[in-house]
């Protein structure tokens, strides 16, 4: 088993060499949220913590789905995805090397907008570890989704709008521009299905709070669980579609 | 166990496609294997089960004594795979790349670099090292894949297509690769669409027919299995009228190459001393005979019925060249 967690590793590696660049992930990675943040965030009436705890994890979901996007489909495409299949790794630690490459690119963004947005507006950042184990489980899990979003597509375009179709309903109902608790109780019901709602939600319980509260540790499962639930579902279609 | 391979019964199935029907053959250790076929016969999908990307509906693949449906992880860590589209990282430099393929299989951390250097000089790469992939030429791209399939030392190599698209110098130097790497007792399994270089490699060779082998023998044997017309090349010391030679017994054809003739009997004649007698009765002197035996495309062409694209090819260009001459 270590054998096979120091090839995901090698994986990961080598997937921040190759994608991190790549001008899909720029652009949704962080113009994206940014862009919908100007345009639904900013001008709503949203407590500081709230908006900046939906302006990371915003930061979060696309950056990390987006690596996602392109370092799956682009290399069964391109024929280095096969490289793999063929090394002594199975695909369920292939796919933990992905999301693992993929989930180190939302944390760095994300630190980059959580500086900026906190210097700017003064804000203060009660349990600062507490935040950035939250950005870590949460850019896991969004690394996962975009893994299993490219399971489904044959292309880089099929893969992004996979990713859309699931991450801009998910912007506007887990709680990125509207608290969730102020939303309708049937789309509150709906919001605890997204995991960008127990993102947002972690995050906003570790900038206010010094110490992990419980709704913050049941975030972060819950994340967690989520990350296993998609991964598998990805390694299950995959399997499939690669015969 | 002397087998590399062992492939018994296997049926794959793509919907309504029947992409193997039962193929079975075994590799021996040591050798070198050609899989050979039309598009569409079943090679790739034999492949991609010998190398563990997909699973048989029903059969078994044993690969250096590793049953592929349960133990393939550790038949993958002693074997080589070459796609038929080299698959290195084009952002990634040559060396990265390989030193990446080490990582995967395991090679130690302080013979990695050692061992992509000394593969880098082996394959001509190394004044290209530090290059990124996309500005290699396809030959070395293609020698980069093979170096990259090599860095783990492996027992057996699959080579699918090895050569194609290459120019005929970087072809060359590849089939030289090719018997070094069999000379230090890697075995090799390679699919080709050129049937000399499979005569060239091959010491024997499986042919593959809509999912099934229908050949399996050295070259040499399979092209001695052909049996039928006979070719002959001749030339006379003067210059004679080619209605003359289309009249002798058992001529199929004849066509002029120059100042010989290259005349094809059916196979019930003796079509030397045929020659010769008409060669003696003519009071000529014959200057050059010379008995075409079948070759490996002949056998191809017989027991498949049906010619590679490659072979289509060069036989229109045959065709061609005869018109105009």
């Amino acid at each position: 088993m270590m054998d096979q967690f120091e090839k995901a590793l090698y994986i990961a590696r080598k997937d921040i060499r190759v994608y991190y660049l790549k001008a899909p992930n720029l652009t949704y990675g962080l113009l994206m949220p940014l862009a919908l943040y100007l345009a639904f965030g900013v001008s709503g009436n949203l407590a500081t913590t709230t908006l900046i705890s939906g302006l990371v994890s915003l930061v979060v979901l696309f950056g990390s789905t987006s690596i996602e996007a392109v370092a799956v489909v682009s290399e069964r495409t391109t024929g280095t995805f096969e490289r793999l299949l063929t090394a002594p790794v199975t695909l369920r630690w292939i796919l933990l090397g992905k999301a693992l490459g993929g989930s180190a690119f939302g944390p760095v963004l994300a630190i980059l907008a959580l500086g900026t947005v906190t210097l700017l507006s003064g804000a203060n950042v009660a349990g600062p570890i507490a935040v950035l184990v939250a950005v870590a489980v949460s850019s896991f899990a969004f690394a996962c989704l975009g893994i299993l979003a490219s399971a489904y597509s044959k292309w880089i375009p099929e893969a992004q709008m996979y990713s859309n179709f699931l991450r801009f309903p998910m912007a506007f109902l887990g709680g990125a521009f509207i608290p969730v608790e102020s939303m309708p109780e049937a789309l509150r019901l709906f919001s605890r299905f997204l995991p960008l709602t127990y993102s947002i939600e972690a995050l906003r319980e570790a900038m206010a709070k010094s110490m992990p509260t419980e709704t913050y540790l049941l975030d972060l499962l819950v994340l967690a669980a989520f990350s296993a639930a998609c991964l598998l579902w990805g390694e299950r279609v995959l399997k499939k579609r690669l015969g | 166990m002397d087998k590399a391979i062992l492939v018994k019964s296997l049926v794959k199935r793509f919907g309504a496609l029947s992409a193997l029907n039962g193929v079975t053959f075994s590799v021996t250790k040591g050798c070198v294997f050609g899989l050979l076929g039309p598009n569409g016969a079943g090679k790739t999908t034999t492949i991609r089960i010998l190398t563990g990307l997909t699973h048989p509906d029903s059969g078994q693949a044993t690969v250096l004594g590793f049953n592929m449906a349960e133990e393939n992880l550790q038949a993958k860590a002693r074997i080589g795979v070459v796609p038929e589209v080299s698959n290195n990282y084009e952002e990634m430099t040559a060396l990265e790349n390989l030193v990446f393929s080490g990582e995967l299989y395991g090679v130690s951390r302080t013979e990695r670099r050692g061992r992509a250097v000394e593969l880098l000089e082996e394959f001509n790469l190394a004044d290209r090292a530090g290059d990124t992939v996309l500005g290699l030429s396809r030959g070395m791209k293609r020698r980069l894949t093979i170096a990259c399939a090599l860095m783990h030392r492996p027992e057996l190599l699959f080579l699918d297509e090895p050569t194609t698209g290459l120019d005929v110098q970087s072809a060359h130097q590849l089939r030289d690769e090719v018997r070094r790497l069999n000379k230090e007792g890697v075995t090799i399994l390679l699919t080709t669409h050129y049937l000399e270089e499979a005569d060239q490699l091959c010491d024997t060779v499986g042919m593959i027919n809509k999912g099934v082998i229908v050949a399996l023998d050295s070259p040499e044997r399979l092209k001695a299995s052909v049996t039928g017309d006979r070719v002959v090349e001749v030339s006379f010391s003067a210059p004679i009228h080619d209605r003359e030679l289309e009249l002798l017994l058992g001529v199929v054809e004849v066509h002029r190459l120059g100042d010989k003739y290259r005349i094809t009997f059916s196979g019930e004649v003796e079509p030397v001393s045929d020659l010769v007698d008409y060669a003696r009765g003519r009071g000529l002197r014959i200057a050059m005979l010379d008995t075409l035996k079948p070759s490996l495309e002949d056998a191809f062409l017989k027991i498949t019925g049906t010619a590679p694209d490659e072979v289509r090819r060069e036989k229109e260009q045959q065709k061609q060249r005869r018109m105009d001459a």
